[in-house]
Parts: C-alpha cells; structure tokens; sequence
C-alpha cells in the first residue's frame, strides 16, 4: 500500500512538471495574486466560478493547477488590504488589520508585509504537509467505506449548511434546499424519469453549476462596485520600511508561525469550527500566549500579522483534506472546485483516493509549489502591488461583465445560458439583498447528485438495513456531534462580528474559504 | 419586499411537489420529500417570522455572517436608479451577444460601458476594448481554436 502511494506521489509530482501545468500554476498565481489584492469586488468562489467554465474543457492537472494556483496564493497576498488601507482582504485576514495597519501608518508598511508574505508562505507548506500526510493515513478508512457510509459523509457536509448559514440557519436551510432542488432539474440517471424539465429540451440535463455559481456571486459583487463607484477610497499607508525585516521577525517566532498554522489545518479539517473565523482564532491565541501580548497587540505588534496570516494559509491545507478525502466542501470555493473535479471524472472522496490518488498528489505538490511561488511574487513585486489596490470601478465592472458572459457563454455556446446567467444574477441579487446565504444553496446543488446517487445505490444494495451498518452509526454520530456543536457554538453567541474592524459602504465577510 | 423572496422560494417548492408527486418513489424521493416539502415547511416558519418582525425583536441569532452582508449606505433613491442602471447595462450585454456575437458585443459593452458610465478617457476605453477583444478573439478563436458562434443578426 505504502508503495503504491510512493507511487502515486511521484506520478503526481511527474504531472505536475510539464511546461503547461507549470504555466497554467502560474497563470493561476497571477490572478489570484490580483484577486487578493484588488479592491472590493474579487473573491476566491468568484474567481473559481469566472474559471470553471473554461478550465473544465482542459486536462485535469492543469486546470487544477490553475485553480489551486489562484486559491492558494490569494491567503498569501491577502494582506495588502488591511496593511495598506486598514480593510480587510476578504474572510481570513480581516483580524490582520488590527496591527498591521498601525504598522502601515507608523512606516513600517514593507515589514508587516514582509512577515505577512513570510508567515503566509510557511503556513501554506505547513498545510500542505499535513495534507500529504493525511493521505496515507485516512487510506486504510477509507477502504472501509462504500455506498451508506459515503452518503452519511455527504450528510454530514451538508450539514455543513448550519455553518455556512451564519447567521440566518432558517434561511440557509431554505436555500439549501432551493439548491437541493436544482441538482434535481433533468433526466434522473437511475430511473430514467424526466424531472422538472417542462417539456424544454434546455433542461435534459439540468443547469450547470459553474453558471449558477457565476452569476449569484459575480453579479452582485459587479453590482457592489456600480453602486459605490469606487475602489479604495483611503490613501495607503506610505511603503516603507524593509521586508526582510518582516522576514526576521517571522523567522524568529517560528513557534508562533507553527502553533498557528495548525490552528489553520485544525479548522480547516474539523467541519462546524467555522473556517471563516480561523484569522480571529489564530489571533486570540496568539494574544493569549505571547509575551506582553496583551499590552503591545493592537498598538502595531508584528506578531499580530504574522499569526492570522500564517493560519489563514494553512488553512487551505485543511480545507482540501475533507475536500479531497471526504469528498465534502468546507466552503464555497472547495464546493466549486468538487465540480470541477466532477466534471473532469473524478468523484471527490474514498473513491477518488482509490482510483485517482495521483490526481491528489498532484493537488498536493501544486498547493505547495504555488504558495512558494505566490511568496516570491509579493516579495519581489510589492511596490507595484499596491497599486493594483486602487483600480477604478469603471475599470472593473467592465472586466467582470466580461468574464462573467463570456465565462456563462462558454459552457455550451447556448444563448439560453445568458438567459440563465441575468436569472440567477439578479436571484443573486435578492438573496444577497435579503440575506438568503447563497454558500448554502450553493452547496445543496454540489452536494445533491452525490447525495441521490449514494441514496439510491443503498437502497437498491441493502434496503433500510445500511442504517445499521456500524461504519454507518458511527459516522452519523460525528455529523450529528458536528451539527449540535455549531448551533451551540451560535446560541452561546460566541461569534467574532464584534470583533470586526470592517466598516465602509458595503462590509464584506464573505465566504472565501 | 424581503416576503417576496420568501413567497418567491414557497411557490417554487409548492410547484416541485405537485410536479412531482406522480413519480415513482426513486424518483421523487430527493426532490420532493428531501427538498420540496422540508422547503415548503421552512419557508412558512420564515413567513411567520417575517409576519411577527421576529428577527427584529429577537435579533439574529449568534455566530458570524457567512455569506457578504448588504450595508449599503446609499439613499434609496440613488441606489435603486443604479441597480437599474447596471442591470440595463448587463442584460444589454447578454442581448448583445445574442444578436451581434460574443466577439462583437464584449467589446462594445466594455467600451460603452467605460466611455459612458464610467466617464473614462477615450485612450483608456480603446485600450481596454482592444484588450477584451484580443482575449475573446485571440485566445479562443485563435490559440484555442474554440470557434464562438454568430450572433442572430450574422446567422
């Protein structure tokens, strides 16, 4: 067994090398890059929706090679916003302005940056390292699961919705159930029997995710720029100060960056802790451990910035652990890329890590890969950077429009599509206005063909008897455990909103894990 | 207006429950006794919560926002004459697409839209509509070979 996963590591690696995956990483890197630092507007479901329809049409090992790309190194980056501006970058930094922007106006902009892009880079191959690992250890489970168990998973990630419900668990079960229904539109593979198609041969094979995806994220977040006609409205903090200073400091709370990252792996994999919140976690446990951390955080202490960076990055790490091996997303992004994965052929989960587990490897080495790269990058295009954060609105609406019909027409060349995409766009629209999370709905489309293929193959297999299985129980516990364990977490009312710094015309705590 | 949506989502679960409750059991079993039925339940607790202004008197409950949060701080007035706007601007474009083609209507859209809406200077309306075009046209058409069809018009 071990020497087959060996094997699969190199062929993994060996996908990795060609000239095209290698330029697609960092093609990848590039937008990602611009994506974490570009203002209000990009987020990584946004970027992952914007790729999909184009990156399915291409071989499996570089279209993932441009998504990890561009998900990986977008933590990494993340902290231009809030060191520059004092806003955060999206979910996952947002506690990063609370030291770094002090940094940013006292002069030492380029150090906090330094240790941003320090702390990111090692928290990302400290993710990584778990994820490879975790592979062989999860494999002997894994065998162990078939059709019942494999549905309990998917019920268990879809119990996911109490978390990525936020606030409003009632209305994140409705979308997810909106989202359930969807999955169903078309011809069902097992009986044959044509769902909701309403005699219109546009819906035989149900709508496509990636436009969905497209137009309930890409449209409203259009629309946030149009309504406020502006980028970043603050002048940045002035850029100095060295960014190998950063580079020492990081080094030299090396502990700190360890026990941080795995605070990121630990949230990453554990469903129901809430990875959005992973910076704030990271954070807390750094003011509490650190010497004077209490006196000197807050004020424009660098462990302040290198300990949410660090766990922000690691996190991603985490996320592919349950992504990849559970076959379960633990947000957006993931639920986007398990998609992706589908439409290339490969069931994310037990079945992927039997039949594809290079395909995993290759994961594996491009997360690593790219967030060494995504690290050189800052560091060596820092200054103009920063610039990027001040792209006008009239300069990106236009570009999203773009990629968003182009992206939507791409699919299928159907101009149905664009019927398809302005629908859910101003769906979109509506459910964002009157606070419907569309990470849920999301989710319950992802989730629901697997669910029913699962369903159907244990029922037709063992009846209601696959209830019993002890694999089946015991995995119905942990979702259980997980799902009461949130809404506790939410009735005690533990949540971090109070925490946040983010004001402004439109606070953005999305979902960008 | 936010009981709207609400209705919105009732209907579409009433409609998936009756559409579907001649099926066999396999084949109704996700959409309407999974999905449907639970939706329909869920979405009248949700109008009695709305009815009841319960979220306003109880507050939401405890935990962080997942998905953004709308906090547009906008006259209403201005706000919804820019929602408009854009989704004019937005549906122009899909329409576009359908009777112009892609690699006509994108570019178009993008200059128009910054030459007019966003009152940019005519260099940098040009510069970035000759770079959507290169894109649609050079890297698909051209490098990826994936032809796009003719709009209506050229058909």
């Amino acid at each position: 067994m071990e020497i087959s996963l060996l094997d699969a590591a190199v062929k993994g690696l060996l996908n990795v090398f060609q000239l095209k995956v290698l330029l697609a990483m960092l093609a990848g890197v590039c937008i990602g890059t611009f994506t974490a630092v570009a203002p209000q507007g990009l987020g990584t479901p946004l970027v992952y929706a914007i790729l999909l329809p184009v990156v399915i049409k291409w071989e499996p090992v570089t279209g993932i090679a441009l998504l990890i790309g561009a998900s990986s190194v977008s933590a990494i980056c993340a902290a231009y916003l809030p060191i520059l501006f004092g806003i955060p970058g999206g979910s996952g930094s947002q506690a990063t302005v609370l030291d770094g922007y002090p940094m940013g106006k006292r002069g030492e902009a380029r150090r906090a940056l330094g240790a941003s892009f320090m702390a990111g880079g090692l928290g990302c191959l400290i993710g990584t390292l778990t994820l490879a690992l975790a592979i062989p250890a999860a494999r002997p489970l894994i065998y162990l699961m078939g059709s019942p168990e494999l549905f309990v998973v998917m019920l268990w990630g879809l119990s996911m919705v109490a978390v990525l419900a936020g606030r409003r668990p009632l209305k994140g079960l409705i979308a997810a159930a909106f989202g359930l229904l969807l999955a169903t539109i078309g011809q069902q593979a097992q009986s044959g029997i044509m769902r909701f198609v309403f005699d219109q041969p546009y819906l035989l094979d149900g709508f496509s995710i990636s436009i969905i995806a497209l137009a309930v994220f890409g449209i409203p977040s259009a629309l946030d720029l149009a309504l406020t006609k502006l980028g970043v409205e603050q002048e940045p903090a002035p850029l100095k100060g060295s960014l190998f200073d950063g580079v020492k400091d990081t080094l030299r709370e090396w502990l700190l960056v360890l026990r941080c990252s795995f605070v990121g792996v630990w949230v990453g994999i554990v469903p129901g802790l809430g990875s959005q919140v992973v910076d704030w976690l990271a954070y807390g446990h750094a003011v509490q451990s650190a010497k004077s951390g209490k006196e000197n955080f807050g004020k424009g202490d660098v462990r302040g910035v290198i300990a949410p960076e660090s766990a922000n990055d690691a996190k991603d790490g985490g996320d592919l652990v349950t992504t990849l091996l559970l076959g379960f997303p633990q947000g957006v992004a993931t639920a986007l890329f398990i998609v992706a994965l589908l439409a290339w052929g490969f069931v994310p989960g037990p079945e992927m890590v039997k039949k594809n587990a290079d395909i995993i490897y290759s994961v594996v080495w491009i997360q690593g890969l790219s967030g060494i790269t995504g690290t050189l990058i800052g560091f060596i295009l820092a200054q103009q950077l920063a610039k990027l954060a001040q792209v006008r609105y009239s300069i990106m609406v236009p570009v999203m429009f773009l990629f968003i019909l182009m992206g939507a027409f791409a699919v299928n060349r159907d101009p149905l599509d664009l019927v398809v995409v302005v629908a859910f766009g101003i769906l979109g629209y509506f459910m964002r206005r009157f606070g419907y999370p569309r990470p849920a709905m999301i989710l319950g489309l992802v989730l629901g063909e697997l669910m029913e293929r699962y369903l159907y193959r244990s029922m037709a297999s063992y009846g209601f008897t696959w209830l019993t299985r002890p694999a089946v129980i015991v995995l119905l516990v942990f979702a259980a455990v997980s799902f009461i364990m949130t809404l506790r977490g939410r009735a005690k009312g533990k949540g971090p909103e109070a925490q946040s710094p983010v004001t402004g015309a439109i606070a953005r705590v999305g979902d960008e894990s | 207006m936010r009981a709207n949506l609400t209705l919105f989502f009732l209907l579409v679960f009433v409609v998936a429950a009756v559409s579907g409750w001649e099926w066999p059991y396999i084949a109704k079993l996700m959409p309407v006794y999974v999905a449907a039925i639970p939706g329909i339940v869920l979405c009248l607790v949700q109008l009695f919560r709305e009815a009841t202004a319960w979220e306003e008197r109880k507050g939401t409950q405890g935990g962080v926002e997942m998905d953004e949060v709308y906090q547009a701080k906008l006259e209403k007035r201005i706000e919804t004459r820019r929602t408009l706007i854009f989704f004019a601007w937005f549906i122009g474009g899909a329409l576009g697409i359908w009777l112009f083609g892609i690699v006509i209507a994108i570019p178009a859209l993008v200059f128009l839209y910054m030459l007019f809406e966003g009152k940019e200077k005519w260099s940098t309306s040009l510069i970035m509509t000759v770079s959507a075009y290169l894109l649609i046209w050079g890297l698909f058409e051209y490098m990826l070979e994936a032809r796009w069809p003719p709009g209506l018009l050229f058909r």
